[in-house]
């Protein structure tokens, strides 16, 4: 049986950060799971498709603890990105990864709802879709992250600048730079731009650089999707 | 007697070393006050001082702005006088290696004071990104964005565009700086063969207004061997003309843009003239 | 000096003599002081021992030059109604000025 040997491409890492709420557990973790129900009680979905970030050095749970706690907050809809404050050999296959080096920001207010008065929940209000609009050109070095929904740019994205959406992505001028749409998971987003001369383009997990895109593309209106696993970027004309 | 000034703020900035910040900075400096304003130029590289020397003021030094800080000298004795233009002042960056030294507080105090005495403050920010170049942007009403028709000057101009918009009183407040972008270092002839980014390539991709088109020309090396600003050394040179236009406009005067052509070449060349 | 004939060469013998001079003082003071701030300041304390004056109408000027440097210093001073020892001066205006000499670029002790 032969087995066909594709060149190999060199890999590019790249380090990103992103904003996660922190859950840092106190035992015992039965209470604090209650409190949690209560806050949830009050802020319905407050923390639905957010990422969240585990933080158990209080709580000294042993490897099965970590994993039950883990399935109990996945019923309340919560995902956990990662954890932190545990040794690695403590990770059990199956796990969130173990994060390292994580840096604190402020505190989170999680807001009451209107109404002071134990009425019942009021209807679910029809969501409007977030979107972030920048009406002048991102500029090298500067980075816009909107997990929300979609942002668009009415400018050029700079060399060096990055747009990271959750939604999708739409720049009325010259990428340059990169954007990385679906950040949140959303695998229909979409990119475009009125004249591709960009670095990167991601949806969710997929990305190409600059050197795995058609040059026939750059300097034109393109837009980039997923089909599937993969990264599909055209002309629009 | 000094009657009370209310000074504009220009910073004369750019990211990339060595496109023209200094050499701008003086000849401006040096336009306005033979146009009649009242000029303090500031440099802002501690460590590496520079404008002393363009403006030919080296052996004059006593004291400095980070000696202005530290309260070893007031203003008036640190700044220096220029021999050929009454109007214009220099105040030196320090040669030592105490970065540290300059202090948002102090570089406050002395642009306050600074704008009680002068009609036009222009800060000469090192290259970078780093403390000397956010301090010299800090105060800044207007800037002047030095770029070289080339990829990496564009770029960086690009970074400290933005950072404009961030970090300065202004941007804080929630207005902006003037942005102004001066090309230098033009070379008719490269852009006319498509050597060289266009004038449009750059202002397409950085987006801001065109002050003036500087010609690459012996005549700035001329001034900088002798220690005197291109406006004053040969002021009909083309690009000391060129620098006079863009002061104008920064006072707001309309004046045409004169892009740089190529010289009178074949002709000068045989005969062993340069042309300016 | 002629300087129509330095032009005539070209600016660059300029611009040579200018950073000699500039840099026989900088690699001098780079690693010791200053001599004219040492001897700015040990001026200023001898005039203040007999002489009260507002430091901030001291006026100090230097040129540095490539075998005679000037260190000019200009300070204001109250006049006095009472003459009162040797200090008995009725000065409204004291200006010091001091010359070093320098051969090559090493520089004396001596005041000319």
């Amino acid at each position: 049986m032969s087995s066909l040997i594709c060149p190999r491409q060199s890999l590019t890492f790249r380090a990103r950060s992103y904003m996660a709420f922190a859950f840092a557990p106190q035992p015992p973790i039965a209470d604090w799971l209650a409190d949690l129900d209560a806050t949830l009680e009050r802020s319905k979905g407050f923390f639905a498709g957010h990422p969240v970030a585990l933080d158990l050095s209080a709580a000294s749970l042993t490897p099965s603890e970590i994993v039950e706690l883990v399935a109990s907050l996945a019923e309340r809809g919560i995902r956990v990105l990662g954890i932190e404050g545990i040794e690695p050999n403590e990770a059990m296959p199956g796990l969130p990864p173990v994060l390292r080096s994580g840096r604190g920001a402020q505190e989170i207010e999680i807001p009451e709802p209107a109404s002071a008065s134990p009425a019942p929940a009021p209807p679910p209000q029809k969501q409007e879709p977030a979107s972030l609009l920048i009406d002048s050109p991102v500029r090298s070095g500067q980075s816009v992250v909107y997990i929300e929904g979609d942002v668009t740019v009415l400018g050029s994205v700079g060399s060096g600048a990055e747009i990271i959406a959750g939604g999708s992505i739409h720049i009325y001028g010259t990428l340059r730079g990169l954007a990385m749409a679906g950040a949140s998971g959303n695998s229909r987003a979409r990119i475009f731009c009125h004249r591709f001369e960009g670095e990167l383009l991601a949806i969710g997990p997929h990305y190409k650089t600059a050197d795995e895109i058609e040059a026939s593309l750059r300097r034109g209106p393109a837009q980039a999707w997923l089909d599937g696993n993969t990264l599909k970027i055209t002309a629009m004309n | 007697m000094s009657d009370e000034k209310s000074g504009r703020v220009v910073v004369v900035t750019s990211g990339k070393g060595g496109v023209g910040k200094t050499t701008s900075t003086a000849s401006l400096g040096a336009a306005l006050a033979h146009l009649g304003q009242k000029v303090v130029v500031i440099d802002f590289d501690v460590g590496l001082r520079n404008l002393d020397l363009v403006l030919g003021a080296e052996r004059r030094v006593v004291f400095d702005l980070i000696n202005v800080i530290n309260g070893v000298a007031k203003l008036p004795q640190a700044l220096i006088k220029d021999k050929r233009l009454e109007n214009l002042f220099l105040l030196p960056a320090s040669q030592t290696r105490d970065k540290d030294a300059l202090t948002e507080e102090g570089v406050a105090k002395v642009i306050a004071e600074l704008r009680t005495k002068f009609d036009w403050i222009v800060c000469d920010s090192p290259a970078g990104i780093e403390r000397g170049a956010t301090l010299a942007m800090r105060h800044a009403d207007s800037a002047i964005i030095v770029t070289n028709p080339e990829v990496s000057s564009v770029r960086d101009s690009d970074r400290i565009i933005g950072l404009l918009d961030s970090k300065t009183e202004k941007a804080e407040r929630g207005e902006c700086v003037d942005k102004h972008l001066l090309i230098t270092r033009y070379h008719p002839w490269r852009a006319a063969r498509g050597e060289m980014l266009s004038i449009d390539d750059v202002l397409d991709i950085l987006s801001i207004p065109l002050i003036g088109i500087i010609p690459e020309s012996e005549e700035v090396l001329r001034a900088s061997n002798v220690g005197s600003p291109v406006t004053l050394n040969a002021p009909l040179s083309a690009p000391a003309k060129a620098y006079f236009d863009a002061t104008k406009r920064l006072k707001g005067e309309q004046i045409a843009m004169h892009i740089p052509t190529e010289s009178r070449g074949l002709f000068n060349k045989l005969f062993g003239r340069k042309a300016a | 000096m002629n300087l129509l004939s330095l032009f005539r060469r070209g600016s660059a013998p300029v611009a040579r003599e200018r950073l000699q001079i500039l840099l026989a003082h900088e690699r001098e003071t780079r690693d010791q002081p200053d001599l004219l701030g040492v001897l700015r300041e040990e001026i200023l304390a001898v005039i203040a021992r007999h002489v009260a004056f507002d430091p901030d109408k001291v006026q100090i000027t230097m040129d540095r030059g490539s075998t005679v440097s000037t260190l000019a210093v200009d300070i204001e001073i109250p006049n006095r109604r009472r003459a009162s020892g040797a200090a008995s001066q009725q000065l409204s205006q004291l200006a010091f000025t001091a010359r070093t000499a320098t051969a090559r670029s090493q520089w004396t002790n001596g005041l000319v």
